[in-house]
């Protein structure tokens, strides 16, 4: 076997568009993944800066009432559904999930391009609510407001999300069964890397969830066009079912997007630490645990919402439950970093802050979980806060870990590490003057979703919104310095990090099928104590250097 | 590669083991769908139980009977199908297959019959249609029939699916290989199945209410 | 052929079912007929899982298992909130 035999990397089988939007590579998948995730990204983001400008003042005056409504609405509809729900899975997830277990593909790559066009189908009807006039209802669509009094485009953005959730359980579906079938010899369930542990606990709650989403989203879809009275008292329906079913899928949805998230700051804190990771075993098993618990807490969405006295105790235990596998994690990780030899590269450094704004944001959802304590915090922007350090300043920030962790094996060159450092840093920093301020406010009262305020929060709103400035700086920044890396950056070596993990045994970028033969895997998972670990590793095809 | 169609897989056997997990998985999937429109109509039975006992009683009895039977019928065409495929019989498997579409088809006929029934008595409450009901609590007799036809057309809808599917397969039959015919014919048949037992739930809770 | 044997002792005792659970609906059972229905409902699923859809291996067990486990949570925590 010679390199000249076959395209020596993914990317070299053909630029034409054909190449791309045809392929069934899951590295080329991923890349349309990251393109279009990325585009939804800043939508979502633009929307959230006019917001915060509009907030500087305590008056109206940027946009209107009704205008701010939608802005909320939307921005939130396109980060949790166009963006947060896809971002590590369908990029980060599809490229490596493959690489990782020593497989050529995804178990049904078919159905992997499958699942973007899907995702791209769904975008077009929320885009299309975007530019035809908005909605109003926030992310959240309850009834009855979303069935009966809603004016703007909700069937559409419903429709929208009810189509991308096919696209998620394509997703869910295609990495169960590769996890389950296509593990290379050797690579027990206890020798996985936690990343994939979590990409699996993750697509469980995708294939499971989902479709209770996909039941209340098409209900009032029907409520609304056809006239049907499901969620509608007047006609003997029940509003607070929507709720149910709504936060059945929405809760463990936060856990959807966090759990990637958690696998890539596993895979960069042992590597730049070089120890192997503490407590493999509790942290595999959490990231189930808590794709189980995720699911009995959904109630704590509903304090106030005239559920079951009852009822509420109980989800309020549950939901202090569903701390314990978050903190077990939480407590390896720091332990994994005792003793280690740590080095500060771009994505050692995001992954800190997300070990940090991870833990301040949960160790706030105590608060809510807490029923005294929500009956004054529920719908303030202490809520807001709260699941902006766990979404933004974990999940976010583990994205950005994981992008600049894999980049020189996505693309095969090297960005500058001075700029990276530079972004992460400034990132931190804006997230939190953005952030913090509104624990503050939410603690003072100021509820969430009004466009204007009482004078005396003008200064922690001034303060968010100098924030959101900087953090948009922050997040701008990459997309300039790494674009300039696919031109001018180095090439990358295969292991730039000298990391374990399957994925950095074949060449960067890697050959169109991943192995030239199936490795076989003799070790466990982080196994940065053993000496001499690359020459033993399986080495598999890679172009000869020139 | 040896006998599989993709390239991932080393084996057929593992192929088609991961075929069938993979439907498997979906039709859990597809079961918490049907799972969460049941539960909304859990809760509303419960809520208004005898408003939905005498609004169930305007329903066909015999169609919905009948229309079970039709559907348990093309089941088992259906694992009729998979029995001779697995046996490489494969013109007993083609009539098989027709069979069950056929069967799909009945009942969809049927479904019609009763749907068209239903709006000529002024029961639907679709579309702003005039809702005629002369029965006790009328409200939550309107509720009974929204939820009775959002589940119905959403079942409907699915058995769609299947009859498409199965057409698809009969589609791309004479070029497939026998390998490729026979995971087909058993990833549509646990679809149709699945389809079937949701009927299977559906028809008593929705037709045989304190009958 | 005890492979069709099967098939057909399903397929007789499903429509045996069909007709247990219309006529049981003629008789007024209490609060019972709707136990009664789903159990029959029940039972029927078991017949196709069985005999139709070849329940058989680990990985479909547990999906099965997975998304029964998921049905009773949904159900038995909307019933404690409500």
């Amino acid at each position: 076997m010679t390199s000249a035999m076959m395209p020596s990397t993914y990317l070299a089988e053909g630029s034409s568009p054909g190449a791309w939007l045809l392929t069934t590579d899951h590295k080329r998948v991923a890349w349309l993944y990251l393109v279009s995730l990325t585009a939804f990204f800043f939508l979502g983001g633009a929307m959230a800066v006019l917001m915060r400008v509009e907030l500087a003042t305590p008056a109206g005056d940027l946009v209107a009432d009704d205008i701010y409504n939608r802005l909320f609405s939307l921005h939130g509809i396109i980060m949790v559904w166009f963006f947060l729900v896809p971002s590590i899975p369908a990029t980060l997830g599809n490229f490596l999930l493959p690489l990782m277990i020593g497989a050529r593909d995804l178990a049904f790559p078919r159905l992997n391009l499958a699942s973007w066009y899907v995702f791209i189908f769904g975008s077009l009807f929320a885009l299309f609510s975007v530019v035809a006039g908005g909605v109003d209802t926030g992310w959240t669509f309850y009834t009855p407001l979303s069935t009966l009094y809603a004016n703007g485009f909700v069937s559409t953005a419903a429709l929208g999300v009810f189509i991308v959730g096919f696209s998620t359980i394509m997703t869910g579906i295609n990495f169960i069964v590769t996890v389950h079938t296509l593990r290379a010899p050797g690579l027990t369930w206890f020798r996985l890397p936690i990343f994939v542990w979590t990409l699996y606990a993750t697509s469980l709650v995708m294939v499971l969830a989902t479709p209770v989403l996909a039941a209340s989203l098409i209900l009032i879809v029907l409520e609304r066009v056809f006239g049907i009275g499901i969620f509608n008292p007047d006609l003997g329906g029940d509003p607070l079912l929507f709720q149910h079913l709504f936060w059945f899928y929405s809760h463990p949805a936060v856990y959807i997007m966090i759990l990637p998230g958690m696998g890539v700051v596993s895979e960069v804190l042992p590597c730049f630490s070089r120890r192997p990771l503490f407590g493999y075993k509790a942290v595999a098993l959490s990231s189930m645990a808590i794709a189980v618990f995720g699911f009995l807490v959904w109630g704590h969405h509903m304090f106030v919402s005239g559920q079951s006295a009852y009822g509420s105790v109980i989800f309020s235990f549950l939901s202090f439950c569903v701390a314990i596998p978050s903190a077990i994690k939480v407590f390896n990780w720091s332990l994994t970093l005792r003793k280690g030899e740590i080095s500060f590269e771009t994505s050692m450094l995001y992954a800190l802050f997300f070990l940090g704004l991870f833990t301040f944001g949960g160790l706030a959802g105590l608060f809510l979980a807490a029923l005294a304590v929500d009956v004054h915090l529920h719908d303030t922007y202490f809520v807001i806060a709260h699941f902006h350090y766990i979404m933004v300043g974990g999940m976010v920030t583990a994205y950005m870990a994981g992008l600049h962790f894999w980049w020189p094996k996505l693309t095969g060159r090297m960005y500058s590490e001075t700029a990276g450092r530079i972004a992460a840093t400034v990132t931190f920093v804006g997230f939190n003057l953005t952030f913090f301020p509104q624990y503050m406010l939410g603690f003072d009262g100021m509820p969430r979703r009004y466009h204007t305020y009482p004078p005396e929060f003008q200064f922690w709103h001034v303060l968010s919104s100098a924030g959101a400035v900087v953090l948009a700086i922050g997040y701008l920044m990459p997309l300039f310095y790494l674009g300039s890396s696919l031109f001018r950056g180095a090439r990358a070596p295969d292991n730039p990090w000298n990391a374990t993990g399957l994925e950095w045994q074949t060449s960067s970028p890697p050959p169109p099928h991943n192995f030239e033969t199936i490795p076989v895997v003799t070790r466990p998972a982080y196994a940065y104590d053993m000496k001499g670990l690359e020459h033993e590793r399986f080495s598999p095809h890679r172009p000869a250097p020139p | 590669m040896s006998g599989t169609e993709s390239i991932v897989f080393d084996s057929p056997r593992r192929e088609w083991r991961a075929d069938t997990f993979a439907m498997w998985v979906f039709v859990g999937s597809e079961a918490m769908l049907f799972g969460a429109i049941f539960l909304v109509f859990l809760f509303a039975h419960i809520d208004f139980g005898p408003a939905f006992a005498s609004a169930s009683k305007h329903l066909s009895l015999p169609l919905g009977t009948f229309n079970t039977a039709v559907l348990i019928t093309s089941s088992f065409t259906m694992a009729l199908a998979h029995m001779f495929a697995l046996h490489k019989r494969w013109r007993p498997a083609v009539w098989s297959l027709l069979a069950t579409s056929s069967l799909g088809v009945c009942f969809l006929v049927v479904k019609g019959i009763e749907y068209g029934k239903e709006i000529d008595e002024g029961l639907a409450p679709l579309l702003g249609l005039p809702f005629r009901y002369a029965g006790p609590d009328p409200v939550h007799a309107e509720f009974f029939f929204s939820l009775y036809f959002t589940m119905t057309c959403l079942h409907a809808l699915h058995l769609v699916g299947g009859i498409l599917a199965i057409a698809g397969l009969l589609a791309f039959w004479p070029k497939a290989r026998p390998g490729n015919r026979q995971r087909r014919v058993v990833a549509v048949g646990l679809y149709w199945h699945f389809v079937d037992i949701v009927w299977v739930f559906m028809f008593p809770v929705l037709y045989l209410i304190n009958r | 052929m005890s492979e069709l044997q099967k098939l057909v002792f399903g397929y007789v005792g499903l429509l045996a079912l069909l007709a247990l659970t219309v006529g049981s609906s003629f008789l007024d059972l209490g609060g019972f007929n709707v136990a009664l229905n789903l159990t029959i409902a029940a039972a029927k699923t078991v017949l196709i899982a069985l005999l139709f859809m070849h329940l058989t291996g680990t990985l479909p067990r547990l999906a099965v298992a997975a998304a029964g486990l998921w049905l009773v949570i949904l159900f038995g925590l909307t019933v404690i909130g409500r």
